[in-house]
């Protein structure tokens, strides 16, 4: 299929790509852009770990194709730290442990960032109900919701 | 090299087109006969191309048509939910939350967060699963859907529209342009209550959604609606278990009793016995829960 030409805003920089209709945005990020915080896991829509957000809302990266992603801005892990200066959620999530192989990890931070932006004070119960399209197979949710209330405490 | 895991999850080729009306969209169904699929949130498409289980040579996306996304509220018509209107929309829209506040709570039931700002109602409707969450509490609340192809259009009942497991009334040739639901009569209550597998996606395995036309003064119900998803071939009303709560004071025999014919209406095909149980003891809960509502 032809290729077409698009622009996507991404972490706050515009990028001009050629690419196939039925590529994903995930695709698009990871090998034309080389932003490989977010991961492919299940394909499918079920885990969570293509999570980017677009104006501010989380996403599967999975399931959109690039192309229609135009016109969006689009937030990646990377985008997330200012400078050298982490996330309060990276932070947390550092300083709590709510990490092992990472391999959720990405689309664990930016689905909370959006729950934090949406609610800056949720409840236990409100996180795992928004963190519920995130799986982590590592470990359990509670050093992962402990760090969101962690970060959620520098939030007024 | 890739590795096939990776070559697996890949979306087929296909030629993309994004039209810029409804007529453009039609017709490109029309020139492309079966072999055009409309895209909308793509969250049921894409998984279903990724697994090899559909290939569209083409698709019509409807991203570039505008007001496709909207939700209207007529004082007359009632509620008008466009094709590209997401669960996410309708659980924060204020007119939803206040006038159909179980709708509301059923769309943030379905999915995950991520699922929820790309899917959308008409989409899931579309896809026709029997496990549906959305369907029963649209059939209680008897929607329509409008389907339009190049030279018309038609409005049928969302229970017509249904035809089976995945299965609707859709020409290829058409496209859902909206979700209609009627303005809810004076003192209408509703809800949905289910149960759900615990596996990573939480797929319903009953739902039962209840809505009561009932004057708080006497608590005779002018009319009752129940329908339940994930129970037969597509999402149902149980008709004979509304008859006996029609015209009734609601009492605990009532209830118990319209509760135990509905379970009788369904057909499921697997787990029988557990799917039947359980939709007598939701489509009790509901009508419970609904009765709350009036208090």
């Amino acid at each position: 299929m032809k290729k077409q030409l698009i622009e996507l805003r991404v972490n706050g920089e515009t990028c001009e790509l050629a690419v196939e209709p039925q590529r994903t945005l995930l695709e698009v990020l990871r090998e034309d852009l080389g932003l490989t915080g977010a991961k492919e896991a299940c394909g499918t829509g079920e885990c969570g770990a293509c999570t980017v957000l677009i104006d501010g809302k989380p996403i599967l990266s999975c399931l959109r194709l690039a192309i229609e992603a135009q016109g969006w801005e689009i937030t990646t892990i990377e985008g997330l730290a200012n400078g050298e200066k982490l996330h309060p959620l990276q932070k947390a999530f550092i300083q709590y442990g709510a990490i092992q192989c990472g391999y959720c990890t990405s689309g664990m931070i930016l689905n909370a960032k959006s729950i934090l932006d949406e609610n800056p004070k949720p409840s236990k119960e409100e996180i795992l109900k928004g963190l519920e399209g995130n799986l982590c197979r590592c470990t359990g949710y509670n050093k992962i919701v402990e760090a969101i209330i962690e970060a959620s405490k520098g939030v007024d | 090299m890739k590795t096939e895991l990776e070559k697996k999850m890949r979306i087929p080729k296909f030629e993309y087109f994004h039209p810029s009306s409804i007529e453009e969209a039609c017709s490109l169904l029309y020139q492309y006969k079966g072999e055009a699929k409309v895209l909308a949130g793509g969250t049921d498409l894409f998984v279903k191309m990724k697994k090899k289980e559909i290939h569209p040579r083409v698709l019509v996306s409807l991203k570039g048509i505008s007001n496709l996304d909207k939700i209207e509220w007529h004082d007359k018509e009632g509620l008008k939910i466009g094709p590209l209107v997401t669960h996410d929309a309708l659980v924060h829209h204020p007119v939803v939350r206040e006038r159909f506040d179980f709708l509301a709570e059923t769309c943030f039931k379905i999915g995950t967060r991520q699922v929820r700002n790309m899917g959308t109602l008409v989409g899931n409707i579309c896809n026709a699963s029997p496990s549906s969450d959305a369907a029963a509490p649209l059939l209680v609340l008897e929607a329509k859907v409008k389907l339009v192809h190049l030279n018309g259009e038609r409005t049928i009942p969302l229970q017509e529209f249904f035809l089976g497991p995945f299965q609707t009334a859709l020409d290829p040739q058409e496209i859902v342009v909206g979700i209609q639901i009627p303005k809810p009569a004076p003192f209408t209550f509703g809800s949905y209550q289910y149960l759900h597998k615990a596996s990573s996606v939480g797929e319903t395995l009953v739902g039962t959604a209840v809505l009561l036309i009932m004057d708080p003064k006497d608590l005779i119900s002018q009319e009752a609606r129940i329908a339940l998803s994930s129970v037969a071939p597509t999402p149902i009303r149980a008709k004979a278990a509304e008859k006996i709560l029609k015209g009734k004071k609601l009492e605990e025999r009532i209830i118990k009793e319209a509760a135990q014919v509905a379970s009788e209406e369904t057909q499921p095909r697997s787990r029988p016995w557990y799917r039947r149980e359980m939709s007598r003891v939701l489509v009790e809960r509901a009508i419970f829960q609904a009765m709350e509502k009036i208090r």
